[in-house]
């Protein structure tokens, strides 16, 4: 681990400034595309919120912010895996050339993901304002601060999730099809844009009850929506639980890059 | 003696036949998993340089020449044995440095300066000589996606050049881009070699070349260290061996 955190010392100029450029090079890239940052979520709402009233007949109470968040959370974490799958092929280039420990690649991606996510988050406090102005108040406290430990284990448990994935990817080519799949059923099962407790009921309650405690994703949209519509509180527990396996998760993935990435290069 | 700059002491290099896996294949296949089996491609080598020394490494293709050079840039590790390089700093000079396609020449030139351990401040000092060897003008500022194959390999020969490493690794670019510029690199590579401050091991099949820029030859078959000493020992035999 001390390695770890030198490496990131080391290296950390060429993470940022590699961030800051992938992000520059897109918005120089077409006329106005930074605004699909904003756009792509926003399309994406109307979508769901087409599904959720027209369909479902029931939308959540602040449907905007609550699709707005799910959907914010979880692009994040399935545009890093995506892109972990391939991505040491895709640095290709790099890896054959010179030495950068390759975990670096994944916090590269992630710097310019979060860097989106934050940016189309802002749209979230529009919402919120839209909703006080239309009558329909939303309490907001200091509990939002809790928002701070929440992206911090959407971090961390996306950076493990993604040296994983990053790994196995690099010898298992049809990986990549087995992860849409999974990202999918992942999508559903984590109420992006449902409530998991609201809509299974009845026989199928329980089943709402464990995807909402097995799933991480899943607590922490919800509890993301619950501090910031709510001024709910966090679920300390599940949170400190959460927080010791995705620590855990993310040392053992990233000995297990330190361990094969010399043999990548042999690979791809 | 000199101080060493470079000691490879015992090295042993394998490559583990990682092929792809597909898991589709792998549930239809009776076989799953094959064993993975090893080939080691050098096979205990040690030897030293010393601070200024320009040491060739011939051998027939397949011999484990690159994989030795590779192991050297941190590239990848020996499996057994060790690689000391005395706190000097190394870069590998070939043909294409991982540059992103969609950044412009001059943001390429800052990551690939960081990734060769160079503060941003070093490369602000060396980017307008970078930039004027590389000849590349007003292109400089324009993503590389739109340079043709001459102009990036200019870039990337400019880079390495400019952005002097005390160990320098070439394997096989000596010079490149058109006429003038092929020249032109040549010249440089041979200043950049020619420089007693710098220790240099160059990989090449042309015994011409290594004959005139070379100390010390190593020569190396099917992983295993055949000989070493001064070019004008070595390079005979390996030709006679060869021919």
């Amino acid at each position: 681990m001390k390695r770890f955190f030198s490496d990131i010392k080391k290296f950390g100029n060429y993470l940022v400034y590699s961030a800051r450029s992938e992000l520059k090079a897109e918005v120089a890239g077409s006329f106005l595309s930074w605004l699909w940052w904003i756009l792509d979520p926003m399309l994406y709402m109307l979508v769901y919120s087409f599904i959720a009233i027209l369909i479902f007949n029931r939308p959540e109470p602040h449907f905007p912010v609550f699709v707005f968040v799910g959907l914010n959370c979880w692009q994040f974490f399935s545009k890093t895996l995506k892109a972990s799958v391939s991505i040491i092929s895709a640095n290709r280039g790099i890896v054959t050339k010179v030495y950068l420990p390759k975990h670096m690649f994944v916090l590269s991606k992630m710097f310019v993901l979060a860097f989106k996510m934050f940016v189309s988050f802002a749209l979230t406090a529009v919402f919120l304002v839209i909703d006080c102005v239309s009558g329909n108040p939303v309490q907001i406290t200091f509990k939002i601060l809790y928002l701070i430990p929440l992206f911090a284990l959407l971090f961390l448990g996306t950076f493990a999730v993604s040296l994983f994935v990053m790994h196995f990817g690099v010898f298992v080519e049809d990986l990549s099809n087995v992860i849409t799949v999974v990202l999918q059923l992942g999508f559903y099962v984590s109420g992006v844009f449902f409530s998991l407790e609201n809509r299974l009921t009845g026989d199928l309650a329980i089943l709402g009850k464990i995807l909402t405690n097995v799933n991480p994703l899943a607590f922490i949209m919800a509890d993301m929506r619950s501090v910031i519509i709510g001024g709910g509180e966090l679920h300390l527990v599940a949170f400190a639980v959460w927080f010791v396996i995705a620590s855990v998760a993310a040392i053992l993935g990233i000995k297990l890059i330190y361990n094969f990435e010399n043999s990548y290069v042999k690979v791809i | 003696m000199a101080q060493p700059v470079i000691t490879v002491k015992d090295v042993k290099i394998r490559y583990r036949y990682l092929k792809k896996i597909s898991l589709i294949k792998s549930v239809f296949s009776l076989k799953k998993f094959a064993k993975t089996s090893y080939f080691e491609a050098v096979k205990g080598v040690s030897f030293e340089v010393e601070k200024g020394q320009i040491l060739g490494i011939v051998g027939k293709n397949g011999s484990g020449k690159s994989t030795l050079l590779r192991a050297i840039a941190g590239i990848f590790s020996a499996d057994e044995g060790t690689i000391d390089l005395h706190g000097n700093s190394v870069s590998l000079l070939s043909i294409g440095v991982g540059f992103k396609r969609a950044l412009t020449g001059r943001e390429n030139i800052y990551l690939s300066g960081m990734l060769l351990g160079f503060e941003k401040d070093k490369i602000d000092e060396k980017m307008d000589e970078i930039i004027e060897f590389s000849e590349l003008g007003e292109f400089i500022d324009r993503p590389v996606k739109t340079y043709s194959s001459g102009m990036h390999s200019k870039l990337a020969f400019s880079i390495s050049a400019i952005l002097e490493t005390e160990i320098m690794l070439i394997d096989e670019v000596l010079s490149v881009g058109d006429a003038k510029f092929k020249k032109k690199s040549f010249e440089k590579m041979k200043s950049l070699i020619k420089d007693r401050n710098r220790t240099v091991i160059i990989v090449s099949h042309s015994t011409e070349t290594l004959q005139k820029l070379c100390d010390n030859i190593l020569w190396i078959h099917e992983g295993e260290l055949k000989m070493i000493g001064p070019t004008a020992e070595v390079l005979p035999k390996y030709n006679e061996f060869m021919s």
